[in-house]
């Protein structure tokens, strides 16, 4: 899949978020058994219940490099509105759930389902703006 | 904006995917601008007055 990607900036794109999605998979699984086996108290406890988000500021940062290495205008453009669409929907989602749990009692949403909702908002965006350029 | 592009494109019997390879962009970008969705960059759009040899004005067109 990834050698049928032309364009060389998405090539690298993609590669950068699959490791990342590898690194964020192998760092929760460490943290988890690092908390499961040693228990770990204070800055060490902080240490290691970060790491699992560390591969994800890096498929942040990465994303923001690709905008600067793409040089097919268009293709930046439907990124830029996709990533639009995505801050914009989890923003409104957290918005509306912070009111719901606040004042109905609605179930508490952990702030770890924040980067998999942004980026299932990212994915519609792009789909949708895809179709309007289509 | 509307554009000549598809019919500079024919006259030089280009392809879409041929002309996104000598502008080292995508077909669908390509597409986007020949159907007015997409407007071109300033440099996008000298490239392609460059290389069909005319003017911006001679391929973009003002929609008034």
């Amino acid at each position: 899949m990834i050698c049928s990607i032309k364009n060389p900036a998405q090539r690298r794109y993609v590669i950068r978020m699959w490791v990342a999605a590898g690194l964020c998979i192998l760092f929760a699984a460490a943290a988890a058994l690092t908390f499961r086996l040693s228990h770990p108290r204070g800055f060490f406890a902080y240490l290691a219940a970060t790491l699992p988000a560390l591969p994800i500021l890096g498929a942040l940062f990465y994303t923001g490099v690709y905008l600067t290495e793409e040089t097919d205008e268009f293709q930046r453009n439907l990124l830029v509105q996709s990533l639009l669409g995505g801050i914009g929907g989890i923003l409104a989602l957290e918005t509306v759930w912070g009111n719901l749990e606040d004042l109905a009692h609605a179930p508490h949403l952990d702030l770890i389902w924040v980067y998999p909702l942004f980026y299932l908002f990212v994915l519609i965006s792009y789909g949708l703006v895809w179709l309007r350029y289509r | 904006m509307k554009n000549r592009l598809r019919v500079l494109r024919a006259e030089r019997n280009w392809s879409q995917a041929d002309l996104a390879e000598r502008l080292e962009v995508s077909r669908q970008s390509v597409n986007a601008i020949e159907t007015g969705k997409y407007d071109p960059s300033l440099p996008l759009a000298f490239k392609l007055a460059r290389l069909f040899g005319t003017t911006i004005e001679g391929i973009f067109e003002e929609e008034l």
